[in-house]
């Protein structure tokens, strides 16, 4: 068995991941990056030129813009912030034995469980119901209070807000259950020994045993962050008048055919995300025990 | 240690009941929803059904192309929920099973084999995550185009991988990672090559593992609707919920909240039996390496 060999065969079942990938994201994201330098838009009556970075020098100048800017971190951070703490609580209550356990556990595992791409829809049209139901006065309602509080269109985006939390927080659950599980009791046990405050306990034992999984959990919050606005986007054509990134630059490319300012606009997250990511790779790689 | 006072026991159950209440209800909504008829829909109680009823049910399945009646003037359509049915079905499974054959082969490689940078490897394949999906699906429809694979179902077994393959990968090879040397050490000394070892001894001793990384990639290929409306056109080729998308909820609520449990049951029950040895595949991948 030569090492050489090992490494080859490595690469060659490596392969068809990387193939997959490859097709899928190479050639979209390589077109993105250069279509952002360029003004590619189907209304033009010349050809396409390139332009450099005057998107990207163009968006530093737009107010609408940092407004969407300001809006995707705000919404991405407080929806992370939320679902990881309903996540850690739901996963705390778990953690101990208790008549009943099982049944609370699929419970908590359900709204992930079921599939969003359905219950989003569900989900917008019990909020915003189109026709006269029993609730949809009641729901109207709401609308009318949020909107009129907020800004038309408000109540849309709390609406996605609240349903990406509500699935997320069970992801974050679960998944942060499996590392509570992995701990030992006896080491609660012992924590449980040397300190009296249930506080100190969770910050100095609990939250460090689950770093990893934290970390794993908040990076996966951020990105899934989107997913949804994206759906509801699409299923409203454009209701959502809160601009984030994500659909000011669809905004962009769909409606007005800019598709160079677009992939610029669509590619400044990304940049922040991989930093993010790089940070929280450290905590999450999982450690070398022994020598290859 | 003494036992627990009655208030923290009341204050312990309270908390369930509203972490279960608050996961279940609006799951539990859109069920009664679906089983109510027209007239309780407008006039009824929306909590509860007093007369439960499958006709939303058997309407979705209603020959397709001809018309079912009337709301006000607007004429109803039915739709080939059958066909969904099937394409989802063909697409879900397949799309696990892809994911699952390419992440065990990518997971063994960088764990096990570790080729030099093998860490970087598994980085970069994470870090497909952080691609915004924005407009991403304009560039991808010219892939899929010169793939020959316009509305084809074909197209959706390439692209529904990607959104699950980067985490599987990354707990197959933590997993075959954390695994000791010694696990396959004795059969490989004893001759057996290494696709033996790891078909007789990894594979078996990583059945969690596959749970886990399965259930994963069915939450996520199931939570998909924009690429699915994108990349499938015909109306006879869509998946549930890229269907569910093309009727007119205004005139069909009920209809499509039957859809919507449809495909929303089947997903369930299969999550919920395979729901344990998800959480356990996830603590093995991630800490204990067996």
């Amino acid at each position: 068995m030569g090492r050489a060999r090992d490494i080859r065969l490595a690469y060659l079942l490596l392969a068809p991941a990387l193939l997959l990938l490859l097709t899928a994201l190479a050639y979209p994201v390589g077109w993105e990056v250069w279509t952002s330098l360029t003004d590619l838009s189907p209304v033009n009556d010349h050809p396409t030129s390139f332009v450099g970075l005057d998107n990207y020098r163009r968006l530093s100048g737009d107010p609408a813009f940092w407004r969407a800017a300001a809006n995707t971190v705000a919404y991405a951070a407080l929806t992370s912030a939320v679902k990881l703490a309903l996540g850690l609580g739901l996963a705390l209550l778990l953690a101990r034995p208790f008549r009943g356990r099982a049944l609370v556990f699929l419970a908590i595992f359900l709204p992930w469980a079921y599939p969003a791409s359905v219950s989003v829809i569900g989900w917008y049209w019990t909020l915003s119901p189109p026709i006269p139901t029993a609730y949809s006065v009641f729901m109207g309602n709401m609308k009318y209070a949020v909107d009129g509080a907020l800004g038309g269109g408000a109540w849309a985006f709390v609406s996605v807000t609240l349903f990406n939390i509500w699935r997320g927080s069970s992801f974050i659950g679960i998944f942060l259950l499996a590392g509570i599980n992995a701990v030992p009791p006896e080491l609660f046990e012992c924590a449980a020994l040397e300190s009296k405050s249930a506080w100190r306990r969770f910050w100095l034992v609990t939250v460090p045993l689950l770093k990893p999984f934290l970390a794993l959990a908040v990076f996966l919050a951020l990105t899934t962050a989107f997913a949804d606005l994206a759906n509801v986007w699409m299923l409203t054509a454009g209701r959502i008048v809160y601009p984030v990134l994500g659909t000011h630059a669809y905004w962009l490319a769909i409606h007005g055919g800019q598709f160079g300012p677009a992939s610029a606009l669509s590619l400044t997250l990304a940049p922040f995300l991989l930093a993010v990511l790089f940070v929280l790779f450290r905590m999450f790689d999982p450690p070398d025990q022994e020598r290859a | 240690m003494s036992p627990r006072p009655w208030w923290r026991k009341l204050g312990h159950g309270s908390l369930l009941l509203v972490a279960t209440v608050y996961c279940v209800f609006p799951i539990y909504f859109m069920l009664v929803q679906s089983l109510k008829t027209a007239q309780e829909d407008v006039f009824g109680n929306p909590l509860i059904v007093l007369n439960p009823t499958f006709e939303n049910f058997e309407e979705l399945f209603q020959q397709s192309g001809e018309s079912h009646g009337y709301v006000g003037r607007a004429l109803r359509r039915s739709y080939p929920v059958l066909d969904w049915l099937e394409n989802t079905i063909i697409v879900f499974a397949g799309s696990v099973a892809v994911t699952l054959v390419v992440s065990l082969l990518a997971g063994y490689a960088l764990g096990r084999l570790r080729p030099p940078g093998f860490r970087w490897w598994r980085r970069l394949i994470f870090a497909s995550y952080v691609v915004p999906h924005t407009i991403l699906f304009v560039p991808l429809y010219q892939v899929i185009v010169s793939l020959n694979l316009e509305n084809n179902l074909l197209a959706l077994l390439v692209v529904y991988p990607t959104l699950a393959v980067p985490f599987c990968v990354w707990i197959f090879s933590a997993y075959f990672q954390n695994l000791p040397r010694a696990v396959e050490e004795s059969a490989l000394v004893e001759g057996a090559s290494r696709l033996t070892a790891f078909f007789r001894i990894l594979l078996p001793m990583s059945k969690p593992v596959v749970v886990a990384a399965g259930i994963f990639a069915l939450g996520t290929i199931a939570s998909d609707f924009t690429l699915a409306s994108i990349l499938l056109l015909d109306a006879h080729n869509k998946t549930i919920p890229a269907g569910l998308a093309t009727m007119e909820v205004a005139l069909d609520e009920l209809l499509a909240v039957a859809g919507i449990n449809l495909m929303a049951i089947p997903v369930v029950l299969i999550c919920a039996v395979f729901a344990r040895g998800y959480v356990r595949g996830l603590t093995a991948a991630m800490v204990e390496g067996a």
